[in-house]
């Protein structure tokens, strides 16, 4: 049959492209440990590198390069979307194959230390003369500390900052914004650069955007997310609501895309589309809106809104660590790779290559040079940071509040009953943990 | 021996058996292992809490049962699921059926179209999804700027699980279709000239010759996208993100699945889900199998 043979060839077709692709990515990883590939040999089999971030990939690999180069120990980096991350993860913490090297985060790590499943770096940490832990940020190390025992190394800081469309801000004869804006005054601004027509709006803030939106609202007007023994919520605490009803404040205003329009296209990719005017952003982001021509050329960034009424300007912060798994098969290089990237030099680089600003202190300002953008405020937001609340169970509570807070997008709820339920089921998920 | 009732075997059968065993084999191993193992263990962790990476397990009776029977969230996720399913199945079927009967006879470039109709089923299931994702986009989409209206396809709770239906359908539609030209070219082409000799149009020998003729092919194909329709999940996990507002009223049994046992890392509870499942299922290929007498034909 011709047309059997058809399908059989689009199908023969379909496979050679995927292994010519994943040749591809062979030789790439190839070129970069060069002439050296005698000596790497001997040290048995590379490392896998697990990551989320594809913004991030091109700078990593130049770095691992200059592991590979250093010491012989060859690489291969994966990368995968975030929400594939955590099951590919778990699944091979179940089965006993993660990844040599990877990424954790504060949402995680608890679960991942208190079963083992990370390598102990304490001995480790403590004989090294690359890592001082006096070097980086108390709080990072909290993250992935468990029991007194460190299970990874910090790899960067992330700040938020307020990203805004200068050509929108010219079009409607408005200042700029500036560090001594209130969040009044944001939306002050939005309201004026929203259309009526629907094209323009003033600002995006997503309903799952926590760490980089209305957190930083929560604590700048004195309230809190988790208490300090994690175990109580404090989404139901006056303060929160008094700062959440602003954010309800600004979805009845109407100067945000409607929750459907957000949803569909991210509130980046609202921004980088001129759709809207004015985004939260975290550090993280500066890659994507650094590579894209039209942020790049009319858009610029700011220090965060401070509160009216208590003055006070809190960046939310987190920090990811570099983490390896306990039963690896190569752990012996996997902490040589770990020592490395957490080295003053590795964590230079880094940030001079416009990766991320890096956890190690003072490394990070060759990254507000990086791109043409008034990075400046991201390392001030650091004079004030709190750190991303977190618990044992932060995904399961924090999916939760996000569905419930959908509710007020879509004018089905107050915000303040939102938030007595948040408080609710957080407070039974804390229970539970 | 022969007087127990039951004839004794002779060699050659007794050879028979151990070699038809010996030929099934693999798949009974690959069937044993791949599905039999993990639907007992299903079922066995859902009568548990399960702890962080299956340590610590705690036994907890039918709690997980009490509760998904008392959780709006699975009922209306169940009705989701229908909902797809009753859009997805029957338009697949009668489609991919008059398509096949199109293409059955000899025509120009007719291979050509077979193959453009198959395509979708060699694509990638995500890449698909992603394709479609941008046609029904709302703001940017296709669909809304070359008919200049504002739907919200996928973010609307009332029509979103009928737009992930539309993509459901045409994926499927190339498998369905290669099934039916199976099943027709199995048809003597006897009956057909003969009722044409009786003066019998197009139409009517399609149903009452295809249709009869080919009903054992449609009845297979009614009961496999039946199940996989109510299995249905990487079209909502692909095309709705996490904070789409229409994905309460869209989201699938699967889906819901998926993101207790593998988001919310609640193995136990998503384990229930997929046994309610696996139950409903089972009920209505049951109703099927009684209902095929009625109309199904094997000659």
């Amino acid at each position: 049959m011709k047309f059997k043979k058809l399908t059989a060839l689009c199908l023969a077709g379909a496979m050679v492209l995927s292994t010519v692709a994943c040749g591809g990515g062979g030789s790439d990883s190839g070129n970069s440990d060069g002439g050296d590939g005698d000596s790497g040999s001997s040290e048995g089999g590379e490392l896998s590198i697990s990551i989320w971030d594809t913004n991030q990939e091109p700078g990593i690999n130049e770095i691992l390069a200059d592991f590979t180069e250093e010491t012989g120990i060859k690489t291969k980096l994966t990368v995968v979307k975030w929400d594939e991350y955590w099951t590919m993860l778990e699944a091979g913490a179940q089965g006993g194959s993660l990844p040599d090297v990877f990424w954790m985060h504060s949402n995680e790590s608890e679960r991942y230390m208190s079963n083992d499943m990370l390598l102990d770096l304490t001995d480790k940490i403590a004989d090294s003369d690359l890592i001082d832990p006096a070097n980086y940020p108390e709080d990072i190390w909290g993250l992935y500390t468990h029991e007194d025992k460190y299970y990874a190394v910090p790899k960067d800081v992330d700040t938020i900052a307020l990203w805004y469309n200068k050509t929108m801000f010219d079009e409607a004869k408005l200042d700029y914004p500036t560090a001594d804006w209130t969040w009044d005054d944001m939306f002050e601004a939005a309201k004026k650069l929203t259309k009526e027509d629907g094209s323009q709006y003033g600002l995006a803030l997503r309903n799952d955007n926590n760490q980089a939106g209305y957190y930083n609202m929560i604590y700048d007007n004195g309230g809190f997310v988790i208490d300090d023994d994690k175990t109580k919520s404090g989404w139901d605490d006056p303060k929160t609501i008094e700062a959440m009803e602003q954010v309800e404040e600004f979805i009845k205003a109407g100067v945000m895309p409607s929750m459907e329009t957000m949803s569909e296209n991210g509130e980046d990719v609202l921004f980088q589309s001129g759709k809207v005017a004015m985004v939260l952003q975290g550090s993280w982001m500066l890659a994507a809106y650094r590579d894209n021509e039209y942020t790049a050329e009319n858009c610029d960034c700011v220090e965060l809104p401070k509160s009216a009424t208590t003055d006070r300007r809190v960046s939310i912060y987190n920090g990811l660590g570099w983490a390896a798994s306990a039963n690896g098969s190569n752990t012996e290089n996997a902490w040589k790779l770990i020592e490395y990237l957490g080295s003053e030099a590795a964590q230079k680089k880094q940030a001079e290559l416009g990766v991320t600003m890096s956890a190690y202190t003072g490394t990070s300002d060759a990254w507000a040079d990086s791109a043409d953008f008034n990075l400046e405020a991201y390392l001030n937001m650091m004079d004030d940071m709190v750190i991303r609340p977190y618990s044992k169970s932060t995904v399961t509570w924090e999916n939760e509040d996000n569905e419930i807070l959908k509710d007020v997008y879509t004018g089905d709820k107050s915000m303040k009953d939102a938030c007595k339920e948040m408080a609710d089921q957080m407070n039974e998920k804390l229970a539970e943990e | 021996m022969t007087k127990n009732g039951k004839p004794a075997m002779t060699g050659r059968e007794k050879s028979e058996l151990l070699w038809g065993w010996l030929f099934i084999l693999p798949t009974v191993i690959g069937l044993i292992i791949l599905n039999i193992i993990p639907i007992i263990q299903t079922i066995y962790q859902s009568f548990f809490k399960t702890g962080d990476f299956r340590k610590g397990n705690i036994f907890v009776g039918i709690e997980n049962y009490s509760k998904v029977f008392g959780d709006a969230e699975v009922w209306q996720s169940l009705i989701n699921t229908l909902k797809y399913a009753i859009v997805e199945v029957p338009f697949s079927i009668v489609i991919a059926l008059v398509l096949a009967v199109l293409l059955n006879r000899k025509m120009k470039g007719r291979s050509v179209y077979r193959t453009i109709i198959f395509l979708p089923m060699v694509a990638a299931p995500a890449a698909v999804a992603m394709v479609w994702r941008w046609l029904f986009n709302s703001d940017f989409g296709l669909i809304n700027n070359v008919f200049h209206v504002h739907v919200k396809w996928v973010s609307d709770p009332k029509i979103a699980v009928f737009a992930v239906a539309v993509i459901g359908v045409w994926s499927i539609l190339g498998y369905n279709m290669v099934l039916f030209l199976s099943g027709l070219q199995e048809i003597p082409g006897d009956y057909y000239e003969a009722a044409q000799i009786d003066g019998a149009t197009g139409i009517k020998s399609f149903f009452h010759i295809t249709i009869p003729l080919l009903s054992p092919t449609i009845f297979f194909v009614l009961v496999t996208r039946v199940i996989g329709a109510l299995q249905v999940f990487d079209l909502m996990y692909m095309v709705m993100d996490k904070s789409n507002p229409a994905l309460d009223k869209t989201q699938s049994l699967v889906y819901l699945f998926y993101k207790y046992a593998f988001i919310n890392k609640n193995m136990g509870y998503g384990a229930t889900i997929v046994v309610l499942l696996l139950v409903i299922t089972m009920i209505v290929t049951v109703f099927q199998m009684i209902g095929q007498k009625k109309w199904v034909f094997y000659n």
